[in-house]
């Protein structure tokens, strides 16, 4: 069928339905089974249970090259294709329900904590093990169906609906957030016909949205390419354009969180928080090449220092005591002492570790980093910090009788003033010979140091840069909190930093807007997803690795010279792997890896 | 190209070193400090009023204790060793193969010592148990080389690591999606209870058990790998793997092995750890992970029996340090700094011996 072998199909579908009863073991659809996007009808349980199937076909249905040529999959052959993998999966999924439901459920919950009779009549559609199971298979089909049709429709049909079905979803999910900030915005009115009461969209609020999205998106096709060459050509031939559009830039972000209202606007201020650590790291690990594990060391030190530096409290069992050392000053003050003091401890960190590269480097900053959690949370460190009862009242960030703490909205504004000011030094600094030394030393050590590159300077001051950075989000943390606990500075942070920088892409700062607002800016909007959030990273930090290692928004210099590795030196390669590729999308059952023209 | 180029590495080491003098001094100044550090505050401690000070039982307890636990460790750090040795990458994740090694026990132990199975045949129900927390490693072990590992074979080498990062945290939290988030208690045997007198010296039962099976572990993997014929090409694929698939050695079926064998040691850690701490969670597996990585640069990466001693050594010294050394100082609750202390120890060997103890003390992959 469509060239593309029946083994190779029923692997995918097998695939899928192993996907579904990963989603049903790990506990996802109990979780979401009632949580409506859209009507009653459509939960997030549903979606889930036609997204293994839809992701199968998607991946089953991907253009292939057969000795040499290009092939893709035509629609028709395309849906009927994606409809046999969902198939598949789901008599798999249905088989796995008969065995739990024969086996019993009680048993199977003594290890699984997620499998209920409420999960097996969820999947059932409350009609029971054999009643709903062809509701279940119909369902995954479909998905199937629908993920063959999201890769062979023509791109002017595709990516229309694709975009529309997202927002669709998106603003199903966010139907806690967007009524209050209709509200806040005065659209009451609008909110209730969008929204049902404490649920998803409406129907009709849905076809709406969809139509908008797709509308826009379709415009965007047609009339965008011609509209952004405009605005390069313009940019490009008048200076003064650069900057307007610079001001435009910053006049937007000033104004979102008066559109935005209070909730988002709070999550707002965490991803800038989270945008200030992946400016930071980006400097040490997207410009320099040298991997931080240990980032978190930083966002400590920085809050920390912070409260220590404007007189916070420690919390103690019999109320608050004075640190054996306190200073009394105001946060703008105390923030630049505390970024001088990260300078220097990047300096001390990174001293001993300059010998070390790549993952030797990785595991001793990751000790580095753990050593200071630890002792942050030992009773060792209570006469200073608090220990693990930790301190509160860091309340000192008053300006001229403006105060940036009173409400998020206010905070989102200092945050902004931090990033805009990290991300002007790294833009800078990246095309600064400073920038091009770390590019020299990140691709080729050796050959850097050969050429006259001092390494040793170039890898100081780079820890140094990025510590300084990293402080800044810590005192902005210990800002936006008030108060300070030695579990907000585990190694989840670290983790979290560099999951921002590379799912942006290494060394580009746009990337990291991108990548904060996607893993810091949708799980705290999402709240329900609390639980889940650390499993999606890991699978998303796995699965960027593995499909788009250079991120989101690739940074403009590493791809161009990904691109003429591929050109000049790798042409050889390149060709081989193309014909070994042939050949096993030839082979019964090859090619199921991802291809080439996918990792780009 | 590999050999001229490791030439050249080695040539801009002494180079580097030759023109900074400096460096030398400072870690000269570095390790009189810490020898002081060390000296004054194990004397400090030893020397503590006698109402304060440790009994002579406790400090043997703490010899005993380290010792099992270093054991556990050390056979962790051998999945580490092995799979760096072959692939040149830090397994990230194999923390998180013991910890479902555990998980796989925990659900027979827990049913069995219901049934009372475990307490009436403790050697057969034990013997069973290692054996499915073996399986279960191992299955984890190849799922993972096999889904996120083998795309990545010839990527720049941050990637695989940051690969094996995120893999460890969705394998962690997967377990946590499985299994519930809080610990559940491991039952141990009611034979393996109490303490046999070895000696003079009373050990607990359990600890003798974890050393012994250890000892067996690390002889039958040492013996694997330097007679039988798999643990020969394991070896030639560790020296030069492009070199090894031209002489006719199947590269990909040797990692396979390697992680089979990696899944494995970590199942009977696994079982040892929890019949050692009777309990089991999802984040069980990232700490003694780390010691393990440690234990395995201590030791010097890449070889077996460097791992068995670094894990030995580690937890020696993370059981005796920090109440040797910290007590002395006046530090409340030395213990909390264990972790700290382990990581302590990592830095200054990377600083001062990055080759490892049984390492060629070059540091040539470093």
């Amino acid at each position: 069928m469509g060239g593309i072998s029946s083994r190779s199909i029923v692997r995918t579908g097998l695939l899928a339905g192993a996907g579904s009863i990963y989603i049903s073991l790990v506990g996802l659809y109990t979780k979401f089974a009632d949580l409506a996007l859209v009507g009653e009808q459509i939960t997030l349980g549903r979606v889930l249970i036609v997204a293994p199937a839809l992701v199968a076909a998607y991946a089953a249905t991907r253009p292939r090259i057969v000795a040499g040529e290009r092939r893709s999959v035509e629609l028709r052959s395309g849906v009927a294709l994606g409809a046999v993998v969902g198939l598949v999966g789901g008599v798999v999924f249905a088989l796995s329900l008969v065995f739990a439901n024969w086996f019993g459920v009680d048993r199977i919950r003594e290890v699984f904590v997620a499998v209920t009779e409420p999960l097996l009549d969820f999947l059932t559609f409350d009609k029971g093990v054999p009643a709903g199971l062809p509701i279940l298979v119909g369902l995954c089909a479909f998905g199937g169906a629908i993920g063959g049709f999201a890769r062979t429709a023509p791109a002017v049909i595709r990516k229309p609906v694709s975009l529309g079905v997202l927002a669709v979803l998106l603003l199903g999910l966010l139907q806690r957030i967007i009524p209050i900030m209709l509200v806040e915005l005065g659209l009451e009115a609008q909110g209730d016909w969008l929204y049902r009461p404490a649920s998803g969209l409406t129907l009709a609020g849905a076809a709406v949205v969809f139509a908008v999205a797709a509308g826009a998106d379709a415009l965007w096709n047609r009339d965008g390419g011609r509209t952004r060459e405009r605005v390069r050509a313009t940019v490009e031939e008048a200076p003064a354009a650069r900057v307007g559009l610079f001001v435009a830039i910053v006049a937007v972000l000033a104004i979102l969180p008066l559109l935005l209202g209070t909730v988002i606007s709070e999550v707002l201020g965490q991803v800038m928080i989270y945008v200030l650590l992946g400016l930071g790291l980006n400097i040490v690990v997207g410009y320099a090449g040298l991997l931080d594990l240990g980032y978190v060391a930083f966002f400590a030190f920085g809050a920390y220092t912070t409260g220590v530096l404007t007189g916070a409290f420690l919390n103690t069992t019999t109320g608050a005591a004075e640190p054996a050392l306190s200073a009394d000053l105001n946060f703008y003050v105390a923030v630049w002492i505390v970024a001088l003091l990260a300078a220097g401890v990047g300096l001390l960190i990174g001293a001993p570790v300059l010998r070390l590269r790549g993952d030797y480097l990785a595991i001793v900053t990751l000790g580095l980093g753990e050593i200071v959690s630890v002792i942050t949370a030992s009773k060792w460190a209570q006469p200073l910090i608090g220990g693990p009862q930790g301190m509160r009242g860091v309340t000192k960030a008053e300006v001229f009788g403006f105060n940036f703490q009173d409400n998020p909205q206010h905070f989102y504004y200092l945050a902004l003033a931090f990033v805009l000011l990290a991300a002007f030094v790294s833009w800078r600094l990246s095309t600064s010979r400073i920038g091009r030394a770390w590019n020299a030393m990140r691709e080729d050590e050796q050959v850097a140091d050969a050429m006259g590159i001092s390494t040793t300077k170039f890898k100081l001051l780079a820890f140094a840069l990025g510590g300084a950075i990293g402080s800044l989000g810590g005192a902005l943390f210990a800002v936006s909190i008030g108060s300070l606990t030695p579990r907000s500075f585990a190694i989840f942070v670290s983790i979290t930093a560099l999951a921002v920088v590379i799912l942006g892409g290494l060394g580009s700062i746009p990337g990291v807007l991108v990548g904060a607002l996607v893993l810091i800016g949708l799980p705290g909007l999402l709240r329900e997803f609390e639980e889940y959030r650390l499993l999606i990273y890991g699978g998303a930090l796995v699965a960027i690795m593995i499909l788009r290692p250079q991120g989101l928004i690739p940074n403009v210099r590493r791809s161009r010279e990904l691109e003429e590795e591929e050109v000049t030196q790798d042409a050889w390669a390149k060709d081989a792997s193309g014909e070994r590729e042939a050949a096993a999308a030839v082979l019964p059952g090859g090619g199921l890896g991802v291809e080439r023209e996918d990792i780009g | 190209m590999a050999t001229a180029t490791d030439e050249q590495v080695r040539g801009a080491h002494l180079g580097l070193l030759e023109r900074l003098p400096w460096r030398r001094i400072v870690l000269i100044l570095l390790s009189i400090v810490i020898l002081a550090v060390v000296a004054i505050g194990a004397y400090k401690t030893l020397t503590l009023p006698a109402d304060e000070r440790y009994t002579a039982t406790t400090w043997k307890n703490f010899i005993i204790l380290g010792l099992a636990q270093g054991a556990i460790i050390g056979l962790i750090a051998l999945g580490y060793t092995l799979v760096y040795g072959i692939l040149r990458m830090i397994n990230f994740a194999h923390g998180e193969v013991f910890m479902f090694g555990a998980f796989g026990a925990f659900f027979f132990a827990d049913a069995w010592e219901q049934s009372g199975f475990l307490d009436s045949n403790p050697i057969l129900s034990m013997g069973l148990l290692l054996v499915i927390a073996m399986l279960t490693s191992i299955g984890v072990a190849v799922l993972l080389e096999r889904i996120a590992y083998r795309p990545l074979r010839n990527a720049p080498r941050l990637v695989p690591l940051i690969t094996a990062i995120g893999a460890s945290l969705f394998l962690q939290n997967t377990a946590r999606g499985f299994f519930g988030a809080q610990s559940r208690g491991f039952g141990v045997p009611a034979a393996l209870e109490g303490t046999w007198t070895i000696f003079g010296v009373a050990v607990d039962r359990i600890q003798v058990v974890v050393l012994l099976t250890v000892i067996v572990a690390v002889t039958s993997l040492s013996l694997f790998v330097s007679r039988t014929t798999t643990g020969k090409s394991m070896r030639a694929v560790a020296a030069d793997s492009e070199i090894a698939s031209l002489m006719g050695i199947r590269v990909d079926r040797v990692i396979v092995t390697t992680f089979v064998i990696g899944g494995l040691l970590a199942g009977i850690a696994a079982v040892l750890f929890a019949i050692t701490f009777e309990s089991v969670s999802f984040t069980m597996g990232f700490r003694p992970g780390i010691a393990a990585f440690t234990a395995a640069v201590l030791g010097g990466i890449g070889s077996i029996s460097g791992a068995a001693l670094g894990g030995v050594l580690l937890g020696l010294l993370t059981s005796l340090g920090p109440a040797l050394i910290l007590t002395g100082y006046g530090i409340p609750s030395s213990f909390q700094l264990k972790d700290a202390f382990t990581f302590l120890v990592l830095v200054l060997v990377l600083i001062f011996r990055p080759g490892g103890l049984l390492g060629s003390g070059e540091a040539e992959k470093v």
